[in-house]
Order: structure tokens, then C-alpha cells, then sequence
């Protein structure tokens, strides 16, 4: 368009639309030509006069049928002699200033020629071609016609390019007459032509009755209808979801379950769906699915189902197999698993010597066994010598040796003991398979002469270092060994070897005298193989003994393990057996009561935080004989309980002074006095005290007249009564008028208010009614914050909401079943849930829900309402479209 | 636990239509009961949303009330039985223990006993909430506290000082003894764990189970309340009536009442200075307030030679008897024991609260009686007497079903370490309560108007008047915002400032300061009498 819009003309709308009707080439030529006529127009006073003559020739010119041009060509054309003023073109339009932009006007007019009313109509489209060509032809003709009077050229040279580009002749009668040019006119060229027909009909049809076609409503008038149209359209689908989101909102409980459909079931279907990509891919598949790989893969199938037929029994024999393997299996675990559990250090040592024998058994049988056994024993021994793991090297053995083994309790030092055995056992033995003579020899020695045998493996073992220390060790001159820093290392090896071994022969030296010293000290009982150590002193096993018999002493008890404080127990024992003295019977005899009373001050002398004291009362079980005997019913006592009710009263006459010095008797013990009393089995009344006689006599004197005074004073506390109107002295008692009037009106008013408002006041409270009772109306402040201030949101009336909280809801008050109703959230949803969008489901509006919970999204999203969505996702789309 | 009635009753077939009749009466009785009211009236409500939520709320408690009805013939299998009469002639207060015991089961018939305690004088018991364990005082000192599942002491001594009341805490682990000059808190092995000072020398306690607090009542007549799980005091008001030992907490609603010698009751809670309610149930002092277990019963007793039956909802006596009652005690079942002198009588409700004797008991002639409890969840009642201790057999007294959740008889160490994290955690809070207790979450009641206290005027008042001094004038030529003026524009500004409040100190007084009051009564001095203007 912008194209074809004249350079800095700003022509109307109607030249542009008519451009654009018509072929675009043409349409610059018309541009043109509007705007050399406008040009004419527009200097209308000072016009040249050939073209005057022009425009005078062209009076009576058809241009004013075409509906094309403008309203100002059409006014110029017709008022030819009259002159007219004509405002300038505004700057801005004639493109003379540039700040503005060019802008098109989209200003309108309306024909009132019913016949090419409107352009938008598409029956009128074909006429409006012809017209609109007409009008151009007109143009054209105008302009060349200017053209040639301007140049002074001859008519053909502007008139070429429009003869070609004519469609269709239509021979107008140039004066034919004065009126405009009708439909008629343009179509009296295509009576009887072939072809168009359809159009004569229809213009027939046209004439018959003439059809008023309506101006086209205004903009904003159009619009409003398309919006009440796209409105109602819109409603239909938005009501579509009301039910549904009604019956969301009011779903107690909203569930969003995870959505687990994957779109792919199995390996299988993603098999499927599997297609070579790379080179490497394709190769493979092309193999794969080659018809030889094809035809081998299914005889080999055929083979493998056919190996898949099983017997039954073949199947019943396995599963009965595995399932005796299985049990099998199970009965030794249970057996082992009771066994690791076995803490006993017997059986540990009865379960090792056993293995031990089976293993010598078994060595005897095989020799390979009997080899990698030596083998193990040997690095058992390495182990041993590198770690002297049994030498009392542990921190235990240490700190055990540190406190002193005599201080030890028989256990420990037999750990120890046992240790430094393993060890003696463990060193003893690498000489013995060092070489097989001496073992044999010591095996057949036996245990008698084991100081002998000791002796000479010291011996021996002396010889041997002694030979180390003599030999130098030769130093390989080839190999590793020959190299510098090996050769200093293997320097250095030696000396610690030497060093080593003149250590182990003075050890040896030692041990050997030793032996020979001890031999006298050696314990008869002991089967220590070493025999070197003795561990504590004699005298502690003799403690011992002696501890032991203490603990076996019956009459002591097992407290009594300290003798240090064993004379203060003794003491202690005592004040317990009198603690147990049983008091009830212990109170009939005297003496026995003098020592209780020792020992509670006893007792009160004793430091001890412990400020209560035993009594026997109810332990003794004397009460118990009461049990069966009824106080009312004497008769029915047995001959026990009518002893000791004789005796209470005896013993009750007889010592009354002591039990006051024993309880702090206090001023308004009453109730002993009664207890006194009861020697005589008669009954009796407690006398009370004068005071209290007094009270009760005249307590029901004036008790309600006190009462409602106090009320009285009460209510005045709570509702002060209001003042008596009173004026100041000498204020409005300056003469007779006003004094007689006596008080202002308004003060008896208040006064009266003020009496009125209490009497309502006293009305309103709750024991307005009731003469015996005040109840307070005084407000709890600190109750206040339990009390809600105001209705909370959704409630409008008290009522309502304080009977609806009115149930509780927890699981202390509710059937279980119904406490996880109660208490569901709004919504349920587990973390990482995505919330879909709604999805459309058909909702019977009507339809009240009976289930308090709602799954809105499910894990297995229904079928139907997914296609029902996709409908409606279409359909959003068309309407998106239009 | 508690004993079936003795009659068996006879199987007709004539009774059986009845019989499901009466199925569907209980059912429906237990709905209503489940239901705990009735709904909103629903049709009125405006709000669509909330009339559909409330709805939905409703049906949900409806089934919830179902299912609790259902429930409840499972949970609550045995039923409760009482004596009953084969004639009218027949009188179930005639009926002595003797025939009473040798008609029950075998583990009931062992645990009636008499206890002859004659040293240490009248005896004062309490139970545990479980009615597992009994502590029991005598006067001269004597403190013992047994298992009573199978009657075996657990600890017993001597304090050798008065003891005049005992009162367990929360389990049998704890009990608190009130002797001589203070109350005493001990643990089940007769260790003494603290010394309650603060409360002097206390004639009663109560605890409240469900708030953690030990209340004492003193020689002085002042009320202690003591959180005994933190050890604060939480309350000490002095009552202003005198010295009583009459105390009893309401199971229902934890208020505390005391009986005083002006015949009054007054009822206290530990956050109102105040008493509640003050009621004048006698006419001489008043010696024993008991109360129901739903809160809704008292009775009371007084020197008068009365015992009343209250109802608390309306403060009006529902039955009065002529009878001396030196303790009473209302059962779980509601059966009301009165002890006057060595007679025990037990009332029952005959139906529409109408109280007749139900069971009487003699005790030795001569035994004054000076407590009478009934053990929970058992068909006993237990009696401290100035010659030790009795139980009796009371069928149909103690609750037959418990629930373990609330209080359980044969609870393991565990469940009761268990028990007691759980009501810990559940402590309720002092200022809970309340008269009535279903006031809590409800709607405060509207006070007309809110006067404001002197110090939040004053808090205003300064922050007004320091926004008055900070506030920034325009800046003026030709002197006028000359130092001088502008002081002098802020002093006003202040004083503008400061005047709404000052009014509102006034009103807040009561009176406006210029009408001054002179009463009529005031005369004038001698000299100036005669200036005075005679009145007629």
C-alpha cells in the first residue's frame, strides 16, 4: 500500500481503496491523476485559463457517478463557475513538514446510491469492477488529456500502455446523455453474450423487487454484536465446567494422587519401538533380521520349548529336593546361630579341643593336610613371636600387672595365667617342629619331666645364637644385594640381630638359673606347663577361704561383707529389729515399748536425712484377722478378734499419758478424745469445745440477712450505685427564682438514667432471680485469651458457630474409623504430585455427592476423560483459529 | 468389676418384640449422647459455602456418632447391677454386708475388710484416679499406702505429727499429706520430697488432676493453688470466711468449693480473686460438700441436720433430707454415701432425681466416722473411722468399664510412666477454668464499652505529644520563624495535642472536675450558719 500511495499526498481513504480494487500498476497511474486534478482543484483561484477551458469542456463529465473519486473532485467537477474559497493545505498534509508522519485517513463517505453501496458486498463485486474501471478509463482519459496540453505532445504517447491493458471492451457511449451512467448502460454490452447469464437473472430478479440493502451498522455497533455473539459462545463453554468446579469446591478433601502411567508397559513394547539409528545400529539390526538369523533363532526356539516340557514329577522331585536342602539349610543356621550365642568358656575350650582332635585325626589320615596343618601352626607361631600377643603385652594385662596380680580376683589371674600358657604352649612348639627328633622325643617324655625339657631347649636354643652370633652372615656379591644402600641396610639388620641375640642368650642365661632356683617353688596344683610364675601371695587364697565362709554363714546377712563397719551395723541391726518390732502387740508390753521409745530417739539423735519412722502397723498382718469380721457383727467373730478388741480398750485404759507424749497432740484434736472414750463399747459423742458450741449455736442466727447484705455489697461492687444529684454551695442560690426551681433538670434526668441503667444491670445478671446465690459477673482477664474475639470469617451468626464446634474431633472422643474423616486436610497431596490442569468429565449437576473425599487427579487418569479432553482441546483450537 | 444384679431375669418370648424396641431406645439414646447436641439450624444461613461445608461437617459427625453408639456395646460390655427388691415390701437398706458378700463372686467377697487401727487415731483415706491405691492418714501420724488389687502394704510410717489430710498426685508415686504445720509431698517408698511452706498449715487438699495443682485450703482460711509440675505457686487467695476443712474440687469443670461456717458454699478458681458463686446452702455451718462426676449434682451437709442435693446449672436444691452427714461422697455411678456418727447411708437416685435410701451400714458402736470415699471402678466404699479403716461391698457404685486411656486399674510401670508423659503434655492451663468449660473457644460476650486503662491513655498521650514535637514547620520569611515563635508554636502544638487525652483522664475518673459534691449532710461551720439558706 505504501507504494501505491502518492508521494506526500494525504488523499483519502476512497482513492486508496479504489487502488486497491483495481490492478496495482494501474493504481499508481490513478494515484497520479488524482492528485494532478486535486492540484487544479486546489488552486482554484489562480488557474490557468487553458485549463479552465478544460474544465469547463468537461462539465457535464460522467466522473460524477464514480463512486472513486473523492468529495473534492466531485464538488470541483460540479461547481465549475463558482468560486470557493479553499483552505490550505494544512503543513502536515502536504508533506511539507516532515516531523509528522504520513497518515492515511480512513475517513469515509457513504454513497447514497443504492447500487454500489457497498464495495464489501460480494454480489456487487463484478459491477463494482466495471465501474470502478470506468471511472479509472475516465481518469486516464483526463489525464492524458492534461498531459497533452501541458507537453505538447501527441495523445498516443500517453495513450499506449492503456489500450493493453483493457479486458473488456466496453464501447461507452461518450454523449449518449446528460444523466449519470447506470447499471444499464454497463450492461447493455453484455445482452445476449454468452456467458452471463447468471448475472442478467439475477439483475432481473433485482429489479422485480427492489431489495433495500442496509447501510452497514457502524464500527462500534458491529463490534458490540460480535462481542455478545463471541460472549454467548464463550458462556456455553465456560458452563460446560461449572458443575464441575462447583463440585470441587465443595469436596471436603481433594486428592492429587501421582499419576504412574508411564505410556510404555513393558520392555517388550520399548523393544518394539527400538529403530537403528547409527551405523553401528543398523548393522546390527541388518544381522538380526537377516531371514538366515531369523530361521536359525526360530528352530532354536523350537528346540528350547521343547527342552521347557518338564515332567510333573520331575518338578515335585526337585521342589521336594530344594525344599529338604532348604530346610536343611535352615535347621543348621538355627544350630549354628545357638551355638555362636554360647557364651560358656568351657564349652569354647570343650568345642576347641575337639576340632583339634579331629584335625590330628585327620592328619594322620592325609599328609597334605597334615602339611599345610604344620604349615599353619608354623605362621600361628611367627605371629606369636612377632607379636607376643600372650607375653602380657595387652593393656589389659598391663594395667593388671600394674595394680599388682595379688590384688586380682581369682578369674583375672587365671586369664593370665591361661594367657602366658597359650604363649609358652605357642614358643615351646617352634622348637618341637623345627626338628622332628626333639618333638618326638619331648612328646614321649610327657609332662613329668617338663623343668628337663626346658632345659634343654634353653640349651639348645643358647647353642643356636651362639652360632648366630659366631657365623658372619656372607653377603651375596650379585644380585640386589650387591647394591650400595642394600648392602648398608643388611649392615644394619646384623647388628640388630646381634644385639638381639646377645639379649635372648642372657635371657637365656637367666631363665636357666632361674629354673634351677624354683624348682622347690613350684606348686603342686598347678598345671601350669611353664611353671615359672606363681601369681599373689599364699595368704590371699587363704582370705579367700575365709571370705567364702563368711558368705556361707547363715546368720549373717549379705551386707555384712565389710567388717570395717561391721560394728556399726551391728548397731544398725539392732535399731532395725526394734524398727520391726510389731507396734501393736509390742505396746502391751511395757518394756518392750521403753525400747521402742529408745530407739526413736534414737533415731531423732541419728544425723540420717530421714525424717520418717516405721511403724509395723499394717505389716505385721494382724489386721488382716479382721478381714473377715464385720464390725456390726460380733457373734460372728471368731474367738482371735474378740481377744484383740478386748485388748484395745485395755490397752487404750491403761497408758493414755504415753500416747500424748508420743503425738504431737495439737490443739483441736478431738477425735482422740473420742478414741478415749471407746473403753466402754458404749456410744459415744465427742464432746466439742465451747467455741465451737457457741458457733453452732448462734451460727443459723442471721445467716440469710447476712448473706443478703453481702450480695448487697456485692451487686454495689459491681453496679455502684449512682451518685445523689447535689449542687455546690452557693452556685445557683443567688436568688429566689432559682432556688425554688431546686435542681437542674438535667441532673435529675442523669440521676435518673443512671438509676435505671443499674436496675437493668442488676435485672440482666444471672442471679438476678435467685435469693441465695451470687455468682460473680466479674470478667476473667486471663480467661479472656481462651475466648475468641470476634465471629470468625465464614460464620455470621454465634450460633452457628459455637454449635459447630461443639463436637470434638480428636481420636480421644471419636471412633477410629471416623477420626481420619474428621480430621482430612482440604487437600491431599504428597510431595513432588504435579497438579494437572482439570481435565473435563461429564458431572450431573444434580448429582449430590455422597463421598466426602474427592479424587481429582488419579493415578490411572480415566479413559473417557481423557478423550472427552482432547475434544475439547480441539475445539479450543478451532475457536482459536476462527 | 462391678457386680451383676443378683436376679436373673426370666426369658419370655412375649418380651423379645419389647426387647428390641427397647435395643433401638438405648441405641437412640446413645446417639443423642454421642451427638453432643444438636446442628445449627442450617436452613437459615445465607452463606451458601459454609451452609454446604457445615453440612458436610454434620454428616461426618453424624456417622461418627454411629459408629461410637455401635462401639459402645463392645467397649462397654458389662453392665452395672444394684440390689433390687423381689417385692415392694422388700427393702434393699436392709440388706446387711454379711448377706451382701456371701451373694457376690469370689474376688469381691475379699475385698470388704475392717482394719482395726486404734493407736493412731481417726483415719483419713484417698485413691488413686485408678482406684488401684489407697493412702490413708491418721491423725497422730500415721501414713500408709496400699495396693488394694491385692491388699499388700506398699510403705507405711510414722511422721509423728498431726496429719489431717492425705491426697495423691497424679499417680500413686507421689501423695501429699497435710500435717501438723505444712503439707508434706512424699513418694511411694515414704521419702520425703518437699515441704510445702507456702501454703502453712492446710486442714484439706485436693488435687486437680487434669491441671497439675495441689490446692490447699489453711487454718486461715486462705486457698492455695500449686502447680506441682513446675512448683509454682499459682494462686493464694484468702477467702475472708473463716477457717473450714470442708474443700471439694468438681470433677467436671476443676472449680474448688469450700464449705463455710456461715452456711455458705463458695466456689473458686485459681484466677479470680473473687469466688464464683456463693451460695447459702445452710443455716449453720456447713460440714460436707460433695460432687457428682458429670458436675452437674453437689450436695451439701449442715450442722442444720440437712443434706441437700443441688443443681448447679440452675443453683436450686433438687431434694433435702433431714440427716446429720459429717462426709459425703458421690460414687462414679452416682450413688451418694453420707456418714453421720458410725452409721453409713447410701442414697440412690430412684429416677428423676428423686434420692432414697439405698444401703445402710453400721459400724461398731462408738466408731466415729470421719471420711467416706468410694473407691473408683470398684462397687466399694471405703471408710476412715477413729478406729481405722472399713471397706464395704456397694453394688453398683463404681464405674464397670474403664477405659485405659483414661484411667486404668491394672496399668503396667510402663503405662504408667506412659500415662504420665501423656497428661503432662496435656496439662491443662490454670486459667482454663471455668465455671463452665464449654465456654472456651466460643465467642467472648461483647462488653459496651471498652474504657481505656490510665496507662494505655497515657502510652497515647506520648506518642502524640512527641509527634507534636517532632513535627516540621514551613519555613517563613520576615521573621516569623524566628526561634522564639517557633518554640512558642510548638508548645502549642504540644498542648493541642495533649488535650483529647486529658479529657479522656477525666472521664476515665468518673466525674467531671468542676461538679464537686457537697452533701447535703456537710455543715457549715458554726460562724457561717447563719448564711446558710434553710432548706425544707
Amino acid at each position: 500500500m505504501a507504494g501505491t500511495r502518492p508521494r506526500g499526498n494525504p488523499k483519502s481513504k476512497a482513492l486508496v481503496a479504489g487502488a486497491a480494487h483495481g490492478k496495482k500498476k494501474k493504481s499508481g497511474v490513478t494515484g497520479g491523476a488524482g492528485k494532478r486534478g486535486e492540484r487544479c482543484s486546489r488552486h482554484g483561484p489562480r488557474l490557468p485559463t487553458a485549463l479552465r477551458r478544460q474544465l469547463d469542456a468537461l462539465g457535464p463529465s460522467p466522473s460524477r457517478g464514480s463512486d472513486d473519486e473523492d468529495g473534492e473532485a466531485g464538488s470541483d467537477s460540479g461547481g465549475d463557475d463558482v468560486y470557493e474559497y479553499e483552505e490550505g493545505v494544512p503543513e502536515e498534509e502536504a508533506g511539507k513538514n516532515s516531523r509528522y508522519d504520513a497518515v492515511e485517513k480512513y475517513e469515509y463517505e457513504f454513497d447514497s446510491d443504492a447500487s454500489n453501496a457497498d464495495e464489501d458486498v460480494p454480489s456487487d463485486e463484478g459491477e463494482d469492477m466495471e465501474e470502478d474501471d470506468a471511472g479509472e478509463d475516465e481518469d486516464e482519459e483526463k489525464q492524458i488529456r492534461i498531459l497533452q496540453e501541458t507537453t505538447g505532445m501527441p495523445r498516443e504517447a500517453f495513450d499506449g500502455g492503456k489500450k493493453k491493458k483493457q479486458p473488456l471492451e466496453l464501447p461507452l457511449q461518450p454523449e449518449v446523455g446528460d444523466g449519470p451512467v447506470t447499471i444499464h448502460d454497463l450492461l447493455n454490452n453484455i445482452q445476449g453474450k454468452p456467458g452471463y447469464s447468471k448475472l442478467r437473472k439475477r439483475l432481473q430478479q433485482q429489479e422485480k423487487k427492489p431489495m433495500v440493502v442496509q447501510a452497514p451498522l457502524p464500527k462500534v455497533e458491529r463490534e458490540k454484536i460480535e462481542r455478545g455473539v463471541v460472549y454467548q459462545e464463550s458462556k456455553k463453554e465456560v458452563t460446560k465446567w461449572e458443575p464441575l468446579v462447583k463440585r470441587n469446591r465443595e469436596a471436603p478433601t481433594l486428592y492429587f494422587e501421582n499419576d504412574l502411567n508411564l505410556g510404555v508397559n513393558t520392555v517388550g513394547a520399548i523393544a518394539s519401538e527400538f529403530k537403528p539409528r547409527n551405523e553401528f545400529e543398523k548393522k546390527m539390526a541388518e544381522i538380526i533380521h537377516s531371514t538366515e538369523m531369523m530361521e536359525a533363532h526360530k528352530n532354536d526356539g523350537a528346540k528350547i520349548l521343547e527342552l521347557n516340557k518338564i515332567d510333573m514329577e520331575d518338578v515335585r522331585d526337585r521342589q521336594d529336593r530344594l525344599a529338604k536342602m532348604r530346610s536343611l539349610l535352615f535347621r543348621h543356621e538355627m544350630k549354628a546361630k545357638r551355638i555362636k550365642k554360647i557364651k560358656s568358656r568351657t564349652y569354647h575350650r570343650m568345642l576347641k579341643k575337639d576340632k583339634l582332635k579331629a584335625a590330628s585325626a585327620d592328619l594322620e589320615a592325609d599328609p597334605e593336610a597334615a602339611k599345610e596343618h604344620a604349615m599353619k601352626q608354623e605362621f600361628k607361631r611367627a605371629e606369636e613371636r612377632m607379636r607376643l600377643k600372650h607375653k602380657n603385652t595387652s593393656k589389659w594385662a598391663k594395667r593388671i600387672l600394674k595394680r599388682g596380680l595379688d590384688v586380682q580376683d581369682e578369674g583375672t589371674r587365671a586369664a593370665i595365667a591361661a594367657q602366658l600358657q597359650q604363649n609358652a604352649l605357642l614358643t615351646r612348639k617352634m622348637n618341637s617342629t623345627k626338628d622332628d627328633s626333639s618333638s618326638s622325643e619331648e612328646s614321649s617324655d610327657g609332662e613329668e619331666d617338663d623343668n628337663e625339657s626346658e632345659e634343654n631347649i634353653l640349651n639348645k636354643g643358647k647353642e643356636k645364637i651362639l652360632k648366630v652370633l659366631g657365623n658372619d652372615n656372607e653377603i651375596p656379591t650379585s644380585g640386589v644385594f650387591s647394591l650400595p644402600f642394600m648392602e648398608r641396610a643388611m649392615k644394619k639388620h646384623e647388628e640388630a640381630t646381634y644385639q638381639e641375640a646377645r639379649l635372648a642368650l642372657e635371657e637365656y642365661d637367666e631363665s636357666l638359673r632361674k629354673l634351677e632356683d624354683g624348682n622347690t617353688e613350684e606348686n603342686g596344683d598347678s598345671v601350669k606347663v611353664t611353671g615359672k610364675r606363681t601369681f599373689g601371695p599364699v595368704k590371699n587364697t587363704t582370705k579367700e577361704t575365709n571370705k567364702k565362709q563368711k558368705l556361707d554363714d547363715p546368720d549373717k546377712s549379705s551386707d555384712s561383707e565389710y567388717e570395717s563397719d561391721s560394728s556399726q551395723h551391728l548397731d544398725n541391726n539392732d535399731v532395725n529389729k526394734v524398727d520391726d518390732v510389731q507396734l501393736g502387740t509390742a505396746l502391751l508390753d511395757d518394756e518392750t515399748q521403753d525400747d521402742l521409745f529408745k530407739s526413736f530417739d534414737d533415731i531423732i539423735k541419728n544425723p540420717g536425712p530421714k525424717t520418717t519412722f516405721e511403724v509395723g502397723m499394717l505389716a505385721d498382718n494382724s489386721w488382716k484377722k479382721f478381714n473377715s469380721s464385720k464390725g456390726n457383727d460380733r457373734s460372728n467373730a471368731n474367738s482371735d478378734t474378740d481377744k484383740s478388741m478386748l485388748k484395745v480398750p485395755y490397752m487404750a485404759g491403761q497408758n493414755p499419758k504415753q500416747l500424748d507424749h508420743n503425738s504431737d497432740s495439737d490443739s483441736e484434736e478431738e477425735m482422740v478424745e473420742g478414741l478415749m472414750t471407746i473403753s466402754d463399747t458404749k456410744e459415744s459423742y465427742k464432746i466439742p469445745s465451747q467455741a465451737d458450741l457457741i458457733r453452732q449455736a448462734f451460727a443459723g442466727d442471721d445467716v440469710e440477712a447476712e448473706f443478703e447484705k453481702d450480695k448487697l455489697d456485692v451487686l454495689n461492687e459491681e453496679n455502684p450505685e449512682p451518685e445523689k444529684p447535689a449542687l455546690v454551695p452557693g452556685w445557683g442560690q443567688w436568688t429566689d427564682i432559682q432556688q425554688k426551681k431546686g435542681l437542674p433538670s438535667w441532673m435529675v434526668k442523669e440521676h435518673e438514667n443512671a438509676k435505671r441503667k443499674r436496675e437493668e444491670a442488676l435485672k440482666r445478671r444471672k442471679d438476678a432471680k435467685l435469693k441465695h446465690v451470687i455468682i460473680s459477673e466479674h470478667v476473667d482477664k486471663k480467661a479472656d485469651k481462651l475466648l475468641a474475639r470476634n465471629l470468625p470469617f465464614p460464620y455470621t451468626s454465634k450460633d452457628v458457630y459455637e454449635q459447630s464446634i461443639r463436637m470434638p474431633i480428636g481420636p480421644d472422643f471419636n471412633p477410629a474409623i471416623s477420626v481420619a474423616a474428621l480430621n482430612r486436610p482440604a487437600i491431599v497431596k504428597k510431595p513432588g504430585v504435579v497438579i494437572k490442569p482439570i481435565q473435563y468429565e461429564e458431572v450431573d449437576p444434580h448429582e449430590k455427592p455422597d463421598e466426602p473425599k474427592r479424587i481429582i487427579q488419579r493415578a490411572v487418569p480415566n479413559p473417557k476423560a481423557k478423550k472427552t479432553s482432547a475434544k475439547k482441546a480441539k475445539a479450543v483450537a478451532s475457536n482459536k483459529r476462527k | 468389676m462391678a457386680m451383676a444384679s443378683a436376679k436373673p431375669e426370666p426369658a419370655q418370648k412375649a418380651m423379645e418384640g419389647g426387647e428390641q424396641e427397647a435395643a433401638a431406645d438405648e441405641m437412640e439414646k446413645k446417639l443423642h449422647k454421642y451427638s453432643r447436641g444438636k446442628a445449627a439450624n442450617l436452613g437459615a444461613l445465607r452463606d451458601k459455602k459454609l451452609r454446604g461445608q457445615l453440612a458436610a461437617r454434620e454428616k461426618l459427625y453424624g456417622h461418627s456418632a454411629k459408629a461410637a453408639a455401635l462401639a459402645d456395646t463392645w467397649l462397654l460390655p458389662t453392665g452395672l447391677g444394684y440390689l433390687e427388691p423381689e417385692d415392694d415390701l422388700e427393702k434393699t437398706y436392709r440388706y446387711k454386708q454379711e448377706s451382701v458378700v456371701k451373694e457376690v463372686d469370689l474376688l469381691s467377697s475379699r475385698k470388704p475388710f475392717d482394719m482395726i487401727l486404734p493407736l493412731l487415731g481417726p483415719y483419713t483415706l484417698g485413691y488413686t484416679g485408678n482406684g488401684r491405691y489407697m493412702v490413708v492418714g491418721g491423725r497422730k501420724g500415721h501414713i500408709a499406702m496400699m495396693d488394694m488389687l491385692n491388699l499388700e502394704l506398699i510403705k507405711e510410717f510414722q511422721v509423728r505429727e498431726t496429719v489431717r489430710d492425705v491426697a495423691f498426685l497424679h499417680n500413686e508415686q507421689l501423695y501429699a499429706v497435710a500435717q501438723k504445720k505444712y503439707p508434706y509431698i512424699y513418694n511411694r517408698h515414704g521419702t520425703e520430697i518437699h515441704c510445702l511452706k507456702e501454703h502453712g498449715k492446710s486442714l484439706k487438699l485436693q488435687f486437680l488432676e487434669k491441671h497439675f495443682l495441689l490446692a490447699s485450703i489453711n487454718s486461715f482460711g486462705q486457698l492455695h493453688y500449686q502447680d506441682v509440675s513446675t512448683g509454682e505457686m499459682v494462686a493464694n487467695y484468702r477467702t475472708g470466711l473463716g477457717r473450714t476443712d470442708v474443700m471439694r474440687v468438681n470433677p467436671y469443670n476443676a472449680v474448688i468449693s469450700l464449705g463455710h461456717a456461715g452456711g455458705k458454699v463458695t466456689m473458686w478458681k485459681p484466677t479470680s480473686v473473687k469466688p464464683l458463686v456463693t451460695m447459702l446452702c445452710h443455716s449453720g455451718p456447713v460440714t460436707a460438700v460433695a460432687f457428682d462426676r458429670g458436675g452437674h449434682l453437689m450436695a451439701t451437709s449442715g450442722v442444720d441436720r440437712k443434706i441437700k442435693i443441688w443443681d448447679l446449672r440452675k443453683y436450686e436444691v433438687i431434694n433435702s433430707f433431714a440427716a446429720r452427714a459429717q462426709s459425703l461422697d458421690f460414687s462414679q455411678k452416682g450413688l451418694l454415701a453420707c456418714s453421720n456418727g458410725s452409721q453409713v447411708e447410701i442414697f440412690r437416685d430412684a429416677g428423676s432425681q428423686d434420692y432414697k435410701i439405698y444401703m445402710q451400714h453400721r459400724m461398731v458402736k462408738g466408731y466415729q466416722i470421719g471420711k467416706v470415699l468410694f473407691r473408683p471402678y470398684e462397687d466399694i466404699l471405703g471408710i476412715g473411722h477413729s478406729m481405722g479403716l472399713s471397706s464395704i461391698l456397694v453394688p453398683g457404685s463404681g464405674e464397670p468399664n474403664f477405659d485405659t486411656f483414661v484411667d486404668n486399674p491394672i496399668e503396667t510401670s510402663k503405662q504408667r510412666r506412659e500415662k504420665e508423659v501423656q497428661s503432662l503434655l496435656n496439662k491443662l492451663q490454670p486459667e482454663t477454668i471455668m465455671l463452665n468449660p464449654n465456654m472456651i473457644a466460643t465467642v467472648r460476650p461483647s462488653r459496651k464499652k471498652e474504657k481505656k486503662t490510665k496507662k494505655e491513655i497515657e502510652e497515647e498521650m506520648e506518642d502524640a505529644v512527641e509527634a507534636a514535637k517532632n513535627a516540621e514547620f514551613k519555613k517563613k520569611t520576615k521573621g516569623r520563624s524566628k526561634a522564639s515563635k517557633r518554640a512558642k508554636k510548638r508548645e502549642e502544638e504540644v498542648l493541642k495535642a495533649k488535650r483529647p487525652f486529658l479529657e479522656q483522664y477525666k472521664e476515665n475518673e468518673g466525674r467531671p472536675d468542676k461538679k464537686q459534691r457537697v452533701g447535703e449532710e456537710i455543715k457549715l461551720p458554726k460562724a457561717l450558719q447563719r448564711f446558710a439558706k434553710s432548706r425544707q
